[in-house]
């Protein structure tokens, strides 16, 4: 407590009495039962993105001018980005906060924009582990798992009946997909992920050759294959987003019924799907092997994306690329077009410190701190009224129950 | 200079003339254009102020409150609905001791929705602190709101200036308006020894416990009572540099007067008729018009009354339960100040209804004499009601 005024008479009593010391001592923080939350969070695009691609933090890469880390991260989550940027319904862009002020960021644009840069990107071979892994399919859930599985080292072969790659893809017609795009895209998949496809594949179970009766592990691919196509006998029913763990030697992927028959709009569902069925195969094979336990964090992170170094991008030149992008594909932005939509993007659940928190709480419980970078909340005094979550434009602050 | 205008486009030139700061209101009928107004006023640069647009009056109130406490002049307006849902912040102003002045336009409370004169809403503001005032003509809007911003920061306390709804926002005077030279001389830019500054940082309005309480409390009724002899003193100064009379408490033939009927607003005009016309027939009447309610303006009245034997009071309002608001003043003033006097209510005029000679005259007459299942039973006489 502060030292204390004694006012002994009336006219010593001031009209409008007011404060002669600050009233810090009043800690009124516990009167709070919400407390603000200050961390950055999923954005509600990438929330509600099938693939969880985390699209603020690729657009903010290349509205820094680093196209090629934008690039990568995109990648890392979508082996696809010229299908998708294609073909998706873009739920990611219902759920922009932008649509609030004008309208959403044309993430579609974006990212169809990084995936004809970057039909060109050369990689670095990468260290393999001792596993061999077959996909049968090459469909984009079988491509997608393949992809994963190729990051994390597994010596990878996609085998395709079809004489072309794809799977249910194939059979779009031209004009929503440019058979060359679709080409571009799968070759890039398969250079990035150091694997191996075949086209045109004989697979034959009862008389499998060398590479079927060796491998460690052999995935049907539903979206790769026709529906004719004869499942072998022991082969495991496998559903990668219900499912958790992987049983058998032969594990025919299979979707819920949302997802059947195919349906190109919901291509990154398939990513996702082939992504999940990746991991958890990944994580069967090492516990088979004994090689490594299964962390527990990976399984609390069923989404989690490969890490980025896994993706070895080897430095290119993009503006040389970008030209040659231009120069091939119609309809895509240019450059300076797509650069100036990433500008448009708030980066929600991120703080950029725009400081409305500060200025509207009624308290000046919430200050930026000295060395500038955040944000903090005075416990002592914040009553948990929320207003700074209410007027937090990237959703960076939440209100939660916390124990004291 | 000499105009014809109504009562809301004299409030909203008295504002420009006192030279507000902020401004800050939300519309309502039959308020609005003094609003509009003074949108237009500080949009062409003619009164250099801050318009804040508001979602409410709760907000329009709280607006002037912050604004006045910052050391600027506000001004807002309101009605009826608007002037109740303001009800907090009026507390609120008269506690923060800040001087804002506000014209609300007498209209009555739904239900029944009604957009006609009825002073029901600002006299059920009467507990709030702020003083009011009750204006009879446009020439008294314009002297009322200079007086009234004189008054408040002198005293600093609220004030509020009553306008009848259409009877006075709407209908057309001749009004002298003063210059503005003038009216610079007669009202002093506001400079407040204590508000909110930066660079000086205070809390006001904060926690205080039983010790103090009932002292600042008490203060403020003290310097509440004071404002009748302020109001009068500030009168007497606008009296000099405009020559024109504005008393808490205006008497019509009350020096000999029997029978003296008091009201609020513009139906004293018709009391003042009524009164000649009473005269005609033998009876010594008077009229008392309380230009103010809060503080009630006892010395004035109990002067002004001081004779009479039988007090009529006329009410544009009541307090259901019990009878006119206005009555209820006068009788509490009466109390232990006079003996055998009689106090009769009329509640007449509510809902817009016109309050003439030819409503007053006999009610009066009934009242005097007696007559009528009403007056026999003491109870408040009621016009305008269905058999």
């Amino acid at each position: 407590m502060q030292l204390k005024k004694s006012i002994e008479s009336l006219s010593d009593l001031p009209t409008m009495p007011s404060t002669i010391d600050t009233m810090a001592w009043n800690q009124t923080g516990d009167w709070r039962y919400l407390t603000p939350l200050v961390a950055n969070k999923l954005a509600p695009c990438s929330q509600n993105c099938p693939a969880g691609i985390p699209i603020p933090g690729y657009l903010s890469a290349v509205r820094n001018g680093d196209v090629q880390s934008g690039l990568t991260l995109l990648l890392a989550h979508n082996p696809l980005p010229g299908l998708t940027g294609r073909l998706c319904y873009h739920p990611c862009q219902t759920k922009c906060v932008r649509r609030k002020i004008d309208r959403a960021i044309s993430v579609r644009k974006i990212e169809r924009f990084l995936a004809d840069l970057g039909t060109d990107v050369k990689i670095e071979k990468s260290e393999k582990i001792d596993k061999q892994v077959v996909v049968i399919g090459s469909g984009p859930l079988g491509l997608s798992c393949a992809f994963y599985l190729g990051c994390r080292g597994c010596r990878v072969v996609v085998l395709d009946p079809c004489d072309q790659a794809g799977g249910a893809l194939v059979n779009l017609l031209p004009k929503k997909i440019d058979p060359r795009v679709m080409a571009y895209e799968i070759n890039r998949l398969i250079r990035l992920a150091d694997i191996k496809l075949e086209t045109g594949a004989v697979i034959d179970f009862d008389t499998p050759g060398e590479l079927l009766s060796k491998t460690d592990l052999i995935i049907l691919d539903p979206t790769g294959l026709s529906e004719d196509f004869s499942v072998p006998a022991g082969a495991v029913a496998f559903n990668p987003f219900d499912d958790e763990t992987v049983a058998g030697d032969i594990i025919a992927a299979k979707l819920s019924n949302n997802l059947k028959p195919f349906k190109a709009p919901m291509i990154a569902h398939y990513i996702a799907a082939g992504h999940l069925a990746a991991q958890k195969v990944f994580d069967c094979l090492i516990m088979r092997s004994g090689q490594r336990g299964l962390a527990p964090s990976d399984l609390d992170l069923p989404r989690q994306a490969v890490n980025m170094d896994d993706i070895k991008i080897e430095r290119f030149l993009v503006s040389d690329l970008a030209a040659e992008a231009e120069a091939k594909q119609e309809g895509t932005w240019d450059r300076e077009r797509a650069l100036q939509e990433t500008e448009r993007c708030l980066s929600c659940g991120t703080c950029n410190l725009c400081l409305q928190c500060v200025s509207f709480c009624p308290d000046a419980s919430i200050w930026l701190d000295e060395n500038k970078t955040a944000v903090t909340v005075d416990l002592d005094h914040c009553k948990g009224c929320g207003i700074c979550a209410y007027e937090c434009p990237r959703g960076v602050i939440t209100m939660e129950e916390m124990s004291t | 200079m000499k105009k014809i205008v109504t009562g809301n486009e004299t409030a909203a030139l008295a504002a420009k003339l006192a030279r507000v700061q902020v401004v800050s209101a939300y519309p309502i009928t039959p308020q609005t254009v003094i609003v509009e107004n003074l949108a237009d006023m500080i949009g062409q640069g003619e009164l250099k102020a801050k318009y804040m647009p508001v979602e409410s009056e709760h907000s329009a109130m709280a607006c002037c409150i912050g604004a006045s406490m910052a050391g600027a002049r506000a001004f807002t307006a309101s009605s009826s609905q608007g002037l109740t849902y303001m009800h907090e912040m009026l507390h609120y102003a008269a506690g923060a001791r800040v001087p804002v002045v506000m014209v609300n336009c007498n209209r009555a409370l739904a239900p029944p929705w009604n957009l006609y004169c009825d002073h029901t809403d600002s006299l059920a503001q009467r507990d709030t602190g702020w003083i009011q005032y009750y204006c009879a003509d446009v020439q008294d809007v314009l002297d009322a709101i200079l007086i009234a911003y004189g008054v408040a920061e002198q005293t600093l306390l609220p004030v509020m200036i009553n306008l009848e709804g259409f009877y006075l926002t709407h209908t057309s005077e001749v009004l002298d308006v003063p210059d503005q030279k003038a009216v610079d001389v007669f009202l002093p830019p506001y400079r407040p020894s204590n508000k909110l500054d930066v660079d000086d940082p205070k809390t006001f309005g904060n926690v205080c416990g039983t010790d103090l309480f009932a002292s600042i409390k008490y203060k403020r009724h003290c310097d509440t009572l004071s404002v009748e002899k302020l109001w009068d003193q500030t009168a007497a100064k606008f009296y000099s540099h405009f020559n024109r009379s504005h008393s808490a408490v205006e008497t019509y033939q009350t020096e000999d007067a029997n029978v003296c009927i008091v009201g609020i607003g513009t139906a004293t005009g018709a009391m003042r008729l009524a009164v000649d016309r009473l005269r005609k027939e033998g009876l010594k009447a008077g009229s008392l018009r309380l230009a103010m309610i809060r503080p009630f303006p006892i010395e004035g009245f109990k002067k002004a009354a001081i004779n009479a034997e039988h007090v009529i009071v006329v009410d544009r309002d009541v307090s259901f339960g019990a009878e006119g608001i206005v009555a209820q003043e006068v009788r509490a003033a009466l109390f232990d100040h006079h003996k055998d006097i009689k106090l009769t209510g009329f509640i007449a005029g509510i809902g817009g209804n016109d309050i003439s000679v030819e409503t007053i005259v006999p009610l009066v007459r009934q009242a005097i004499s007696g007559d009528g299942a009403a007056a026999a039973a003491g109870t408040t006489l009621w016009a305008e009601v269905l058999p």
